[in-house]
């Protein structure tokens, strides 16, 4: 286990390295440049010759990569072009604290209701309720985020003036009763995204928590406890949820790394100050040195959530053991 | 395993989680925390001196991400707008739009007009206190032509100034045209003589800088200490940018003590009309309800021109545009004034010539080849090209790849219905655009111009002259050339008009360009503010602005 973790981890610095040259080979290849963009519209070409060549970008690609690769090591991710002034690293760094809490707030969504409806689900199955639940829940997901974003900025806060368009205004806003009392409250800003990010995650917790209540419920230790005249209640809630809840664990890594995915166009659509407006303009402005370092981050994200996942099979399944041959 | 191990790892593994992503931002917060921290305690050095009480009097408006805060890198409205409140030079803008005297008190002209030789104010003083010397402008201008700066603006607004030339390609070490005579005084020479040249040093290339601060401190852009009538009290990556009128400025305490600028948040009607913001700018969505005078936003409500211009251009040596007919057919076939008020609301202004409002020489009388399908259609049947042998046309915007703009559309439609020209939209993002349209390889495109300084040689002879390099319509008449060189070193003031409007009408009749609206600002005050100031082009704005007491 461990010497497989270890292997899992030193592979790491290799895939980053393959895909943040393909990333900076794409973004090199493509048309633009960030000097170009910065230019705005006095844009003698001579000039701009010039400054591309002190700027390195005409070197050869490897060149620049290798000269890339040798700074960001040393933690150096070069300065944003379109943010100049402030290192990459200062620009990102309260960004992906928004992205990082509204991540977090979808899992508490997702994973209470998508909960409560797999164990509906299973409760009740053979009846009309099980497969509603699953269908209207998959109809969720298939739901397009762009969709789901547009209708619902149309509807709470164009039609119904209810929230606000767009935005960032943190987890939570501090109500005043009569200016003594404080009472917490979830900030307006949070509700359409939220709501876009967990639309699609109930139903992959929901079936898994269905399918795994219904097997335990057919395990001998469940046959034991129901034989040892347990009340079904009792044996619903101690023995069954909480043996079905184990398998979870592994879906939580995918569900975030799927959450942080699909932020590049949920928060460019209601200006939410994440990491994934910023890349989304990063990637518009040709801003070579963010655009790497987000995807330092997106891809370093992914792969360490995978390895969470594979982790957290074998611990809840003894029967999966990672990294032995058999 | 017991249930005790259980929800122990699972908490571990969500903590793990919870670690990941908070750790790396709690670790990166900490470190931005320590460079906030070096910049308060810069902040308290500059302020120490700092005795008058600015709370109150603030003015809240909304504001974009600028690009850069350095004067000498700038190139974007949004950044402008900033840096002519904190920084300034020699000379500045009036609210009238006339070149007046700023850290200079007076300004000496040779009679050659090749020699300036600028006298600083008295009272010319940093934020700090510290009064400008002429060794301080002198270091600004060589910072901002410095081949190490590498900024893409100063050679196109100093390179009239003998020398900056050879010293930002890194040619020559010294830079000759500025020179600090005594203390007080700075003597700059120029190439030969130009009659806009002091208007070209209102742009920020030519703005003051503190050598001391920014050889010492790597972050100084972040509390820059300059010479403008605000210092930056506050830059909060994403969220806020706080002015503070600075207790030093000649001009003194203005009306505006501190203007705070909120980056983020939403719309920005919707939070003026939840009192968060003193201002708004409004958009075509909601232009309708302001305007509308039984709204509670009507008695709010101004419009104002800005000093741009958008147009179609021409690659004049692509098919079909090297024939000129093509050009003029397309230009008399579409009927802007009905595209404006239906398609735009009356938002936007028919451009009535290239010489948007505000520039010298600009008139109000409409000088565009008019709509008027039956000549558009005579003027095509002269052309070469016909419907067998006229080649794909595509025209190039920006965009994200939906559908086109709703003046493209309804052009689209014209040239179609005017003139059966089958004409393809090609939507590009902004840098592949530029990529397009730097490297000659788009056929017809819609862009736009904005002013920086309010004399015709900003657009006519950057844009159309045909040896400038920033022509990219690639247009090119001796008539016209010989013209706008004529009116570049023209001190007489009627004769250099007039040349520049006899150049304006014949690039009208050859249309490299098709001149489409000028630009215009929509905008909500509040009944707090007794007077607004909106600046048609960047220029210092605070300052004229004044709160209701």
């Amino acid at each position: 286990m461990l010497q497989y973790t270890i292997r899992r981890i030193s592979i790491l610095p290799l895939l980053l390295l393959v895909i943040t040259f393909s990333t900076f080979y794409l973004t090199r290849w493509g048309p633009g440049d960030p000097i170009s963009v910065i230019a705005g519209q006095v844009r003698d070409p001579e000039v701009l010759a010039q400054i591309r060549e002190a700027e390195g970008l005409n070197d050869p690609i490897y060149v620049q990569y290798v000269r890339w690769l040798g700074d960001a090591s040393r933690g150096d991710f070069g300065e944003s072009y379109i943010r100049r002034g402030f290192t990459t690293w200062e620009v990102i760094s309260p960004r992906l604290w928004v992205t990082g809490q509204l991540g977090i707030a979808a899992l508490l969504v997702i994973f209470p209701i998508g909960i409560f409806a797999g164990g509906l689900g299973a409760r009740f199955r053979g009846s009309w309720l099980d497969p509603t639940i699953t269908l209207s829940l998959l109809f969720a997901a298939a739901l397009p985020g762009i969709l789901v974003v547009a209708v619902l900025q149309w509807l709470f806060a164009v039609q119904l003036s209810l929230l606000p368009v767009g935005g960032w205004g943190g987890w939570i806003e501090i109500y005043w009763i009569a200016g003594i009392v404080a009472v917490p409250i979830l900030d307006p800003h949070i509700y359409i995204p939220l709501t876009a990010y967990t639309l699609g995650g109930f139903v992959g917790v929901a079936r898994l928590v269905r399918a795994t209540v219904l097997e335990v419920n057919r395990t001998d230790y469940v046959r034991t406890a129901r034989a040892k005249g347990l009340s079904e209640g009792t044996v619903q809630r101690r023995h069954v949820l909480r043996n079905s809840l184990l398998p979870l664990v592994t879906v939580v890594a995918f569900s975030l790394a799927g959450i942080i995915e699909g932020s590049i166009i949920a928060e460019t659509l209601l200006g939410i100050p994440g990491i994934g407006s910023f890349l989304f303009q990063a990637i518009g402005s040709r801003d070579y040195n963010a655009i790497q370092a987000l995807t330092v981050i997106y891809s370093a994200t992914f792969i360490i959530m995978n390895l969470v996942a594979d982790l957290a099979y074998s611990l809840v399944d003894p029967r999966i053991q990672v990294g032995e041959t058999s | 395993m017991s249930s005790r191990q259980l929800s122990g790892i699972l908490l571990g593994v969500v903590g793990l989680l919870v670690l990941a992503i908070g750790g790396l931002s709690a670790i990166l917060l900490l470190q931005g925390n320590e460079q906030e921290t070096t910049t308060t305690a810069v902040d308290q050095s500059v302020s120490s001196t700092d005795k008058v009480d600015l709370s109150g009097r603030e003015l809240r408006l909304p504001g974009g991400e600028p690009v850069t805060l350095d004067p000498h890198l700038t190139t974007d409205a949004v950044s402008g707008a900033y840096i002519v409140e904190i920084y300034s030079g020699l000379v500045t803008m009036n609210a009238e739009l006339e070149i007046v005297p700023d850290l200079a008190e007076s300004i000496e002209i040779s009679s050659d007009g090749l020699v300036y030789v600028f006298s600083l104010r008295e009272d010319a003083k940093f934020h700090d206190g510290r009064a400008v010397t002429a060794e301080d402008v002198v270091w600004s201008i060589h910072r901002a032509a410095s081949p190490e700066l590498r900024s893409t603006v100063t050679l196109e607004y100093l390179k009239d100034i003998v020398g900056v030339r050879e010293y930002y390609y890194g040619l020559k070490p010294e830079l000759a045209g500025v020179v600090a005579l005594d203390d007080r005084t700075i003597q700059i020479t120029i190439d030969s003589p130009k009659p806009y040249f002091l208007a070209k040093l209102t742009y920020p290339s030519a703005f003051v800088v503190d050598r001391s601060q920014i050889e010492s401190n790597r972050n100084w852009v972040r509390s820059p200490n300059a010479t403008g009538p605000y210092k930056l009290a506050e830059w909060n990556l994403g969220e806020s940018i706080v002015l503070e009128a600075s207790e030093h400025h000649y001009l003194g305490l203005p009306s505006v003590h501190r203007a705070i600028y909120t980056l983020a948040g939403g719309s920005a009607l919707t939070r003026f009309e939840n009192d968060e913001l003193d201002v708004a700018y409004i958009s075509i969505n909601d232009i309708d309800r302001a305007r509308d005078p039984s709204s509670s936003l009507y008695k709010y409500y101004q419009a104002t021109a800005s000093m741009s211009v958008s147009y179609i251009a021409f690659n004049v040596t692509q098919a079909p545009f090297d024939d000129v007919h093509v050009r003029r057919a397309m230009a008399m076939a579409i009927d802007r004034k009905t595209i404006a008020e239906i398609t735009f609301n009356g938002m936007t202004m028919p451009a009535t010539g290239i010489l948007p409002p505000g520039v010298f020489g600009y008139t109000e009388s409409d000088k565009t080849l008019p709509y008027d399908p039956e000549a558009a259609r005579a003027e095509f049947s002269k052309s070469k090209y016909n419907s067998s042998n006229m080649p794909p046309i595509v025209y190039t915007e920006t965009g994200g790849g939906a559908s086109a703009g709703l003046d493209t559309q309804a052009f689209i439609e014209q040239w179609r219905q005017v003139l059966g020209l089958e004409i393809e939209v090609r939507q590009a993002d902004w840098a592949s655009f530029l990529d397009l349209i730097d490297s000659n390889s788009a056929q017809m495109w819609g862009i736009g111009w904005s002013m920086d300084y309010p004399d015709p040689e900003n657009i006519l002879d950057i844009k159309l002259h045909g040896e400038s390099r920033e022509n990219n319509t690639l247009f090119s008449s001796p008539e016209i050339n010989a013209l706008l060189e004529k009116a570049r070193t023209n001190f007489s003031v009627s004769e250099r008009i007039a040349q520049y409007q006899e150049a304006e009408l014949l690039l009208i009749e050859a249309a490299p360009w098709i001149p489409l609206w000028f630009g215009s600002n929509h905008v909500v005050v509040s009944e707090d503010i007794e007077h607004w100031f909106e600046p048609p082009m960047t220029l210092p704005r605070l300052q004229h602005i004044k709160l209701r007491d």
